[in-house]
């Protein structure tokens, strides 16, 4: 057992906020590893899409070439959750398909995307501003990921949550690396 | 079940913040449990992503909710 010296008054990395429920309304607790799948893909698709709407209005030149840059990560986010699915079920996962199912306006943080576009046009400014902001929304998915395998019973299922969980720990450290450039 | 309680209940090795960080980073997500002890209302204000929150007064009766086969960071 290790106790955090100092508490998280001593912490310095990411922390994320809301209740332990927050969110937790969009899964039942049954998943199967592939809805499960079904469900990042559809986080992922729409912070992707948030950051293309974002990146169409973005009257900085270098800050659009960052948002181009983000919602290439979430691609890649896509693309690995689709040969996840694949390697469950080989049959049942195709991109077309999970395209065509994304349905979702929420964010991978668990945010409406039309209204949090709104509401973050300010972040959309400057580089640092931007990358605080796709960190805060990265560290909010990472953090749901967890609590959706705290409650999701099937093993399989829970694993996979944890592996999407650890990719946006290496996405959250990339950012962090880019941050730290520009402090 | 004391086995349990043995391992949960021995003194915490107090880690810096650096090498929690350290160790979020090197173990997979899933191999440990990050653990709040503290009230709902401070975990509602912030928290470390991931963590599992069991306020204080509760832990004894919450024990069965943590793995001890994984290692525990608590704050």
């Amino acid at each position: 057992m290790y106790n955090l010296s100092g508490g998280i008054k001593a912490w310095e990395g990411q922390v994320a906020e809301g209740p332990v429920e927050l969110n937790m309304d969009m899964v039942r607790g049954d998943e199967t590893p592939v809805e499960v799948i079904r469900l990042a893909y559809g986080m992922e698709h729409s912070l992707g899409e948030f950051y293309k709407a974002a990146k169409s209005t973005a009257g900085d030149t270098e800050v659009a070439g960052l948002l181009a840059t983000l919602s290439d990560v979430e691609n890649k986010h896509k693309a690995y959750l689709i040969e996840l699915g694949k390697s469950i079920d080989p049959l049942g996962t195709s991109a077309e398909k999970l395209e065509t199912e994304v349905a979702s306006t929420t964010l991978e943080g668990g945010f409406d995307s039309a209204e949090f576009l709104q509401r973050n046009e300010k972040f959309m400014k400057s580089i640092p501003d931007l990358l605080d902001l796709s960190m805060m929304v990265e560290t909010q998915a990472l953090d749901l990921y967890v609590r959706f395998a705290g409650k999701i019973e099937n093993d399989q299922a829970k694993q996979v949550l944890y592996k999407i969980a650890d990719e946006e720990k290496g996405h959250l450290a990339a950012l962090g690396e880019l941050r730290n450039a520009r402090a | 079940m004391f086995e349990t309680l043995k391992k949960l209940f021995t003194p915490a090795q107090a880690l810096e913040p650096s090498e929690v960080r350290d160790f979020l980073d090197k173990h997979k997500t899933g191999t440990y449990t990050l653990l709040d002890v503290r009230q709902p209302s401070e975990y509602k204000r912030e928290h470390i992503p991931g963590a599992t929150l069991i306020p204080l007064p509760q832990l004894g009766d919450a024990f069965d909710q943590l793995n001890p086969e994984k290692p525990v960071i608590v704050y």
